[in-house]
């Protein structure tokens, strides 16, 4: 039978008290400067300073060096569904030469690979995108049986609340090409909307001036 | 001009003293915490099995995510024990301790050495894949470490099951139940103060529109608003502003005993309703679970 009373409340000494006391105070700066310093609108030398130096070495590991920046969407292009195709190069796009995904994926499975997809498409804004793509693309070769491989982000555009609901056309936000050449990986990046706004504007000739021509197509 | 005494500052100092001594280390019931242990468990074993079918396809040998892809996007510095796996074996020993872990949080056996190992794990995956890590998973970190430091296991679990079969006594209010339960409400306000200056920053939030950029997604929806939407720009206006308001009263009201009950079980149902209307369900889960302990009424 289980026993019915209860000891009194249990009390921490005065040396654990000082010293939990100080490991919370440490912990809630650390706290304020991830929130401070994890922000999309960037932060000041002094916090990712002390928060790199001080902090994420030992709140990164432990998941904790976070800005719980999620504004849940700003409506962005980049806010919308993006996903994975990958597909042998120069085949047929067939089912077999193809991977969507998530594919039929469905839920947090789902949402795993679009996140996957649109860190893609957003680091391809800053140029940084081939690391991702060089690993989906390698990633893929075993699945589609093929060492030469076209790696696609695709996104489905939101249109705007006047407009006529129709299911969106996807546009290619991101495309790179993933081969082995006598065993060596080497990864083409072949373009996508980062790319092209690269190049565009297009400047008339004669509104060039001396050492423009560098930064033209 | 006036001058502060020093005995006038030694009064504040001990006043404040003492309120930090009352958040923090009042002894409390460890009841609420208790639920929060076995709601935070489900929800990991949710969010561990959305990593189980591809965990091969994205972390092993010839994943999609390899080391060096982790390395070159967290600069080098990612620690994840996942990255020492490198057989197929390796990674599902690791990931089926993480699964039995999260099992043993959730049913409260060895409960304080479970939620250790299932935090580890658990930041120990998210940091071997992190461009896959969703809000969810961020919260389900806190909440895990959060449950390390308090003795969740006191209540309605096996540890307690075994503890009155060995005629030991039911423990009593504890001081690390408080500072457990403290943790949780200051991250249930960080998170959401983040989210609202997060969300302020952005002209959709403003303007009213962010409620159908939230459904416009055909992929990730989970209720289709549009048509909804698209017939009244007053309705896409008042729930893009009901969203921003509620989070803003829910991160200043848990700081008022007189509220902190009423928000705290509005939380339960607006959170997950929130996850629900931005296609990220788990996390509006994950949110109404920070809001348990002041539902069930802490002391």
């Amino acid at each position: 039978m289980p026993p019915t009373g209860q000891p009194p409340p249990r009390r921490l000494s005065e040396t654990t008290l000082a010293a939990v006391s100080v490991a919370i105070a440490v912990y809630l700066v650390g706290l304020i400067l991830s929130i401070m310093g994890n922000s999309v609108s960037g932060s000041s030398a002094l916090v990712r300073t002390l928060k790199g130096r001080l902090f994420s070495p030992w709140l990164a590991p432990a998941w904790l060096d976070l800005g719980f920046d999620h504004p849940l969407t700003y409506g962005r292009p980049e806010d919308a569904d993006h996903l994975i195709d990958i597909r042998v190069s120069g085949g047929a796009a067939g089912p077999a030469e193809t991977l969507r995904l998530p594919g039929t994926r469905q839920g947090e499975r789902a949402a795993r690979w679009r996140r996957l997809a649109r860190r893609t498409a957003l680091a391809a804004i800053e140029d940084a995108a081939a690391p991702l793509a060089a690993g989906v693309g390698s990633g893929a070769f075993g699945p589609l049986e093929a060492e030469d491989v076209i790696v696609r982000v695709l996104r489905r555009p939101m249109g705007p609340r006047a407009d006529a609901p129709t299911r969106p056309l996807l546009v290619e936000a991101y495309a790179a090409r993933m081969r082995r050449v006598d065993g060596d990986l080497q990864l083409i990046e072949l373009g996508g909307e980062a790319r092209q706004s690269e190049l565009a504007p297009v400047i008339p000739p004669a509104d060039l001036q001396d050492g423009d021509e560098e930064a033209s197509p | 001009m006036t001058r502060t005494e020093p005995t006038e500052i030694v009064p504040l100092a001990s006043s404040a003293a003492a309120t930090w001594l009352n958040f923090w280390f009042r002894p409390a019931d460890a009841r609420p915490l208790a639920w929060v242990r076995i709601l935070t468990g489900g929800l990991g074993l949710a969010l561990a099995a959305s990593y189980a079918a591809d965990l091969d396809r994205w972390f092993g040998p010839v994943g999609m995510i390899p080391p060096a892809t982790v390395a070159e996007w967290s600069g080098g510095g990612s620690r994840s024990l996942f990255l020492l796996a490198t057989s197929p074996a390796g990674l599902w020993t690791l990931f089926g301790l993480l699964g039995l872990a999260l099992l043993a949080v959730t049913v409260g056996l060895f409960t304080r050495s479970a939620c250790l190992v299932a935090a580890i794990l658990w930041a120990s995956l998210l940091n071997r894949g992190p461009m896959l890590a969703g809000p969810a998973d961020d919260c389900l970190a806190v909440l895990l470490w959060c449950l390390v430091v308090g003795p969740a296991g006191d209540h309605w679990s096996l540890d307690q099951l075994l503890r009155d079969r060995r005629g030991l006594l039911t423990p009593a209010a504890s001081p690390w139940a408080r500072l457990s339960l403290g943790l949780l409400r200051v991250h249930a306000t960080a998170i959401t103060v983040a989210v609202v200056l997060a969300q302020l920053k952005g002209d959709t939030w403003w303007d009213g529109t962010a409620a159908w950029f939230l459904a416009a997604r055909p992929d990730s929806q989970l209720i289709d608003l549009t048509g909804l939407y698209r017939r009244s720009e007053y309705l896409t206006n008042l729930v893009t502003h009901a969203i921003v308001a509620f989070e803003i009263v829910f991160a200043g009201g848990l700081w008022f005993d007189a509220s902190r009950w009423y928000l705290a079980r509005a939380g339960l149902v607006a959170w997950p309703l929130v996850g629900l209307l931005a296609g990220e369900p788990l996390w509006g889960l994950a949110m109404a679970i920070f809001c348990v302990p002041a539902a069930v009424g802490e002391r």
